[in-house]
């Protein structure tokens, strides 16, 4: 049965499925197992387009037998070997709709997964849809309730911000980040994500923000005794006294470099 | 006259003075109800160690050796002035079976002693010795070593500034091994707040976990049952087939005899 042709198994299945004079109504049952079948045949013998096709058509079979679950994993499979032909518009096109699948089956945390998934396989190329598909994963998890899923999410979406050289946008999500820690009683996270923000405005040179930023965080009491606050005020006063030995000294200090690895080096890069 | 020749002197004559007083407080201690006997014996027992101690220092040749034993003599002359107030509560006290007499003396024992105590030699007294000319060596010395960290430079320095090369050294050692214990803190502290920041991490790593694992706890439970269910219900099943099967046997070997009985009916009739 695998061992014979896939693209046998795709003609035979596309006739199961297209409705004639002698057939009435489409076969999806069997249509979707030879479907499946093929893909893998396709998968094996590394014949990406075909193997693609395959899935798609298997995934959609899989909704017509009203299973979203089997339908999306189909569907991520095809988005992979999308990534692997670097169709990138398909590549987004099918994670979206794999993780609307996931919804469907009500279970949020697979879709946010499939979304990551895109988003990660996008950082190189479409940075911008990159952060898209990562805001729409955090509000997925949000939404459930599963802000501690997101912490991750937000930490790579703010690395490509960083890249991008976006630093304003990098710093609200780490704000937003803030946020979301605050909500889980995460203390640590919260603070590190407070640090990194000051530390992102103060590399963009934009001391204004970064005082701003510090006082708005020193509302917060979960910051305002902690390990963090001190390197911050640290840091911020030997900006304004313009003393380059001291901001070399904070950056290298412990506190900073249990930051992201992305913001350490921001920070050494400093002032 | 060398501070030796005085340290021996000294000695000399603290112990002639400690015969007599051991003497007493042997028999005062042979009851060993007495409090204060006890004590008084335990420091005594600490200050003639701490002598021998400091004789030996005198006469030691390595310099760091005579240094480390003299911080050893001012470390038990600290403590044994510590418990001096002790001894001084305990001798004011009423023990039965002592005259009143024996009460006051108690306490002048307890002065001498503090005096013997200080002036044990650990190095200072000794140069104060030697400034303050040939005395008896009983008078307390001015020098009062409170133990600090492992250091006498306030001493040296207040009192006899005319440096002896050997109080330089010992400055100078002394600030080095401070250096050193700073660096060494500021490794620990270093790796504390690796330490810390793992611990955290973990700490939340885990909270992340938590519902998950109550999750998955939910679903195996779930899953566990439904099993248990269908396996008591295929077992009942399988009985009652099978049990259905030999009804089914019978009924088919009640046919065939019935069978066999008409066919023997007819030929025999």
């Amino acid at each position: 049965m695998s061992t014979s042709d896939p693209s046998k198994l795709i003609s035979k299945a596309d006739k199961l499925t297209k409705l004639s004079l002698t057939r009435w109504s489409a076969d999806w049952k069997s249509a979707t197992v030879l479907y499946e079948q093929a893909a893998n045949g396709f998968r094996v013998a590394r014949n990406y387009e075909k193997a693609k096709l395959a899935f798609e058509k298997a995934s959609q079979g899989q909704e017509m037998l009203s299973s979203p679950w089997d339908a999306a994993k189909h569907m991520e499979s095809a988005a992979a070997l999308a990534k692997e032909l670097r169709n990138w518009a398909e590549v987004i096109d099918f994670y979206r709709k794999a993780s609307e699948l996931y919804m469907q089956c009500d279970r949020p945390q697979p879709a946010s997964d499939a979304l990551a998934k895109g988003a990660r396989a996008l950082e190189d190329a479409l940075p911008d849809d990159a952060i898209q598909l990562y805001t729409d994963a955090c509000v997925i998890l949000e939404d459930d309730g599963k802000e501690q899923m997101a912490f991750d999410l937000y930490r790579a979406a703010t690395s490509v911000y960083v890249k991008l050289e976006k630093y304003t946008d990098a710093a609200a999500f780490l704000l937003r980040l803030g946020l979301a820690a605050d909500k889980c009683n995460a203390r640590n996270s919260q603070c590190k994500a407070y640090l990194s923000a000051i530390i992102v405005y103060l590399y963009a040179h934009d001391l204004k923000q970064a005082e701003k930023c510090y006082n708005d965080c020193s509302q917060i009491d979960a910051f305002l005794g902690s390990d963090q606050n001190r390197c911050a005020s640290k840091l911020l006063s030997a900006y304004t006294e313009g003393d380059v030995e001291e901001i070399k000294r904070v950056a290298q200090s412990s506190a900073i470099s249990n930051l992201d690895n992305v913001i350490i080096k921001l920070a050494r890069k400093l002032p | 006259m060398t501070v030796i020749d005085l340290i021996t002197r000294v000695d000399a004559i603290c112990k002639k003075y400690e015969k007599y007083d051991i003497d007493k407080h042997k028999e005062a201690n042979v009851t060993g109800d007495d409090a204060f006997a006890r004590l008084y014996g335990v420091v005594e027992s600490e200050i003639d160690a701490a002598l021998q101690k400091s004789e030996a220092a005198a006469t030691e040749k390595s310099r760091a050796t005579a240094v480390a034993m003299n911080a050893e003599i001012r470390r038990t002359k600290a403590r044994l002035l510590e418990e001096l107030p002790k001894l001084q509560r305990l001798a004011l006290k009423k023990v039965k079976g002592l005259s009143r007499e024996e009460l006051e003396a108690r306490n002048d024992l307890v002065y001498s002693l503090k005096d013997r105590i200080e002036a044990i030699p650990d190095g200072s007294t000794a140069a104060a010795k030697q400034s303050g000319g040939v005395s008896g060596g009983w008078a307390a010395s001015s020098s009062y070593t409170g133990i600090k960290i492992d250091s006498s430079s306030e001493a040296f320095e207040s009192e006899y500034f005319q440096q002896t090369e050997e109080s330089d050294r010992f400055r100078q050692e002394y600030e080095m091994r401070r250096m050193k214990q700073d660096q060494g803190l500021e490794v620990i502290a270093e790796g504390l707040d690796t330490l810390k920041n793992m611990a955290h991490d973990m700490n939340e790593e885990i909270d992340r976990q938590m519902p998950l694992m109550d999750e998955i706890d939910e679903k195996v439970d779930r899953a566990a049952s439904d099993l248990k269910n269908t396996n008591v219900r295929l077992k009942d099943t399988v009985n009652q087939l099978r049990s259905s099967r030999n009804f089914c046997i019978d009924i088919i070997l009640l046919c065939i005899i019935l069978g066999i009985a008409a066919y023997l009916y007819n030929v025999l009739k």
